[in-house]
Parts: structure tokens; sequence; C-alpha cells
């Protein structure tokens, strides 16, 4: 278990220093609707599937909240509170409650 | 002794093959201990061609009492209103149901095609298919609006794809034993001792739903299925988590999200892909929140509940 979670906290800060370094990723367009949302979501199975970079990407991630609305990953329903962790299983990785990416949902 | 006669139009027999499985009381225990006569039933009857006939046209004379009239399936009208498309007993179904809606004392419509329209009458409707007082929501049908049995009440309905066979029998036990006028009834015509509550009441996910943890994959027993896998439970009136199917289970207990299938707008938009086992949403937020819930109170609510959710709604808590 604690390996588990030292791991995840080594996936944690990888991230992290990807997004510091300046990734750039695709952060708009926002997707408007459920199908827009379904399009995305294929796109992130076919294009990136495991690969952490391409996911990062596609999904839009950023290290800072997102919009008026300061919309970020604490309020999101794929967000794990006590695990830090986004359970939307075609991203499925480590995050930051500050973080934010495009399959943002509440 | 109540003599009810059961007749299928635009159907699938889903309604027919639900009420078969009934159980406290069963089929049978209907006509053993509740005194109700079945004239003719699709699955039941035994008479045939032209004894069928004569049975009916005996209940539209008044030859025979007709007690209760079921009508599972939509009434059909085409082609060009004339309903030859379903032709039942030597004439379009849709005269027989004319006909005996007069003649009986109460007229229960059974199922989503008979009460609302249901599938048959999904965009574009090819078979110009009404439920008997309904088409979808609005009020009207094939009886009009105005539509009362001799006993003084408007078409009954019992709405599910298919309903649940204790909703039929118990409804059927009620008119049978003279308690009809117990049977109170909402502004779409359901019963409220079964379509007062919601999907939602009394489902096993109800702690998930208060924090904000989402299912993200059919059967997956963490997580409430409303967030992502477009579960209708808090805006569906049915009794599916306080009467369970089978008298063990229910749809959002295994997994699956439900699809108001009692609501006269089911199946919800019309079927286009990306509609169905998805939540709709307009940039990341539901278009359609649980009844009586606004969205501003839902993102408010949202937060709160997040930042409040304990670590064990997290996991799987379920043990084998
Ligand atoms: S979907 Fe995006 S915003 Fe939501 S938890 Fe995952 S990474 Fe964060
Ligand atoms: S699974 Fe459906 S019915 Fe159950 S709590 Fe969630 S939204 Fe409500
Ligand atoms: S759970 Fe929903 S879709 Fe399933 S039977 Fe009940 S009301 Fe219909």
């Amino acid at each position: 278990m604690n390996h588990m979670a030292n791991g995840e906290d080594v996936l944690r800060a990888q991230i992290a220093s990807m997004l510091k370094a300046g990734l750039e990723t695709e952060i708009t367009p926002f997707p408007e609707d459920s199908n827009a949302f379904a399009q995305l979501l294929q796109r992130i199975r076919e294009e990136a599937g495991s690969v952490l970079e391409k996911k990062l990407v596609i999904g839009g991630f950023t290290d800072y909240p997102m919009g008026e609305d300061q919309q970020r990953c604490q309020e999101c329903m794929y967000y794990l509170n006590h695990r830090r962790w986004c359970d939307l299983p075609e991203l499925d990785v480590p995050v930051e409650p500050d973080w934010w990416c495009r399959l943002w949902h509440i | 002794m109540a003599n009810m006669l059961w007749l299928q139009g635009g159907a699938c027999s889903g309604n027919t093959m639900s009420f078969l499985n009934a159980e406290e009381p069963s089929a049978c225990d209907l006509v053993t201990d509740f005194g109700i006569n079945v004239l003719w039933q699709p699955s039941l009857g035994m008479d045939m061609g032209e004894n069928v006939q004569k049975l009916l046209r005996d209940c539209v004379s008044g030859a025979i009492p007709l007690d209760i009239f079921v009508f599972e399936g939509t009434v059909v009208n085409a082609p060009n209103g004339t309903g030859t498309w379903n032709r039942f007993a030597g004439r379009p179904m849709k005269d027989w149901v004319k006909e005996l809606t007069a003649a009986a004392q109460f007229v229960v419509a059974l199922g989503d095609c008979a009460t609302w329209g249901g599938i048959p009458a999904t965009a574009p409707n090819p078979s110009d298919s009404k439920g008997l007082q309904f088409l979808k929501k609005q009020h009207g049908g094939f009886l009009g609006a105005n539509f009362k049995s001799k006993a003084g009440l408007p078409v009954i309905n019992i709405p599910g794809c298919p309903a649940h066979p204790d909703w039929v029998t118990q409804v059927l036990v009620a008119v049978a034993t003279g308690r009809a006028g117990e049977l109170e009834l909402d502004d779409l015509q359901r019963p409220k001792t079964f379509f007062k509550s919601f999907t939602q009441t009394g489902c096993t996910r109800n702690m998930h739903f208060a924090y904000k943890v989402s299912a993200t994959e059919f059967g997956q027993r963490k997580g409430c299925l409303f967030y992502d896998l477009g579960c209708r439970g808090p805006m569906t009136h049915s009794p599916c988590n306080r009467i369970l199917w089978n008298r063990q289970s229910s749809k959002t207990r295994a997994g699956m999200p439900c699809l108001g299938c009692t609501e006269p707008e089911f199946p919800f938009f019309d079927l286009a892909p990306g509609s169905v086992f998805k939540t709709q949403t307009m940039m990341g937020v539901p278009k359609e929140l649980p009844e009586g819930v606004d969205k501003s109170a839902y993102i408010k609510l949202t937060a709160a509940a997040k930042s409040a959710s304990p670590a064990w709604a997290e996991k799987d808590i379920f043990v084998i």
C-alpha cells in the first residue's frame, strides 16, 4: 500500500514538473456538450492510450484553476479527494486539487 | 367476482411476461383468492377465433359485464388513421379499444406503450401510435383528455418498460375488491402509492450521491450513476428501490443506471446517439438536475460535498 502510495506520489511529482516546465496542452476548446466530451474521450483512447504525456496534452491539463469559475480538480466529479486521483478511466492519473483539465465535470 | 379482459396492441408482451412472474399475489392467486375472472388474456386465454370475437362483442354489448379492461401496448392508428396495421379478431384493434373502454367499469393502461406511447411512439412514430389517454406528456391520447370509464375514473396508468408485477397485481386487487376509490392518482394518472417517490428513494448509492463520488463504469459497486452514466433516479417517479425486482435487486443496485422508464418522455432524447447511459451536460454541468435543485445550488453543494467526503466513500465498501 505504502509502496503504491509512494509510486503515486512519484508520478504526481513527475506530472507536476512536466506542467511546470511548460508542457503545452490543448486547453481549448472546452467540450461544450456530452457529444464533444465523448469525442474527446475517444481521442484519448485512440491517440494516447496509456502514454502519460499524450493524456496530459489531449486532456488539456493545467497546474492552476481555470476560468472565471476557478474550475479545478477539487470539485470535479472524477476527483478522489483522499487519494488525490483522477478516476476518469481514460485519464487515471494522480492530480493535485488545484489542477484542471478540459474534461472537468460536476 | 370481477371480470377482467386484457388485450395487447402495439406491444412486445413484456408486461404480460412481467405479470406472469408475479408472486404474492401470483396471477393464479388473483383468480383463486381475489375473485378475478380472467375472461381472456393473450397468453392465458383458451378461446380462439370466433369464440374470442363473440366474447368481445358480448363485453361491448353488456351481455358479459366488463369490470376491468387492461390494455397493453399502443393504440396503432396507421395507416392514415385506419389502424389496420394492427388487426385483431376481425377488425382494427383500435375499434375494439374504443368500444371496450366505453363498456368497462375500470380501464387500466399497462406499460409505457399503453400509457404514453413508449418506444413505438418515439419520433418519427411510423405506426402513428398513441397511449390510451396520453401521447408522451400530452394529455389526450387515443381516448381524449375527458375520457372517464363507467366507474368515473380516468384511465389508470401503470407505466414501466415493463411494469413491475406488484404494481399490476396490487392495482388489480384494489379494483377487484372494491377499493379503487383508495387509489389516488397523480397528474399523469399514476397511482401515487407507487409513483410518488423516486427511483432514488432507497437506492444503496445515495451516500455516494451525497458525497459526489461517481461510478465510471457499469457494475462498479462504488459510486453513484448520476454524474457520468446518465442515471435518472433523482428525476424518475418509481418504487424500484422500495419494491425490489424479483424481491432481490434493482437496476441501480446492480450498477446499471435508471433509464427513467416510468416517465412519459421515455426513451429520452428520442434515443439520439450518445444520449443513452450518458449524463447530458452543458459546459461540464448536467443539463437535468435532481428534481427541485437549481444550478447554482448544485454547484455550491458539489464543492461542499466533495471536500467533506470521507475516505471510505472512494472505496468499494461492499464485501462479498
Ligand atoms: S477530469 Fe480533469 S479536472 Fe477532473 S479530476 Fe480529472 S484531471 Fe481533474
Ligand atoms: S445511482 Fe441513481 S438512483 Fe442511485 S443514488 Fe445515484 S442517481 Fe440516485
Ligand atoms: S430503475 Fe428506472 S428504468 Fe429501471 S425499471 Fe425502475 S424506473 Fe424503470
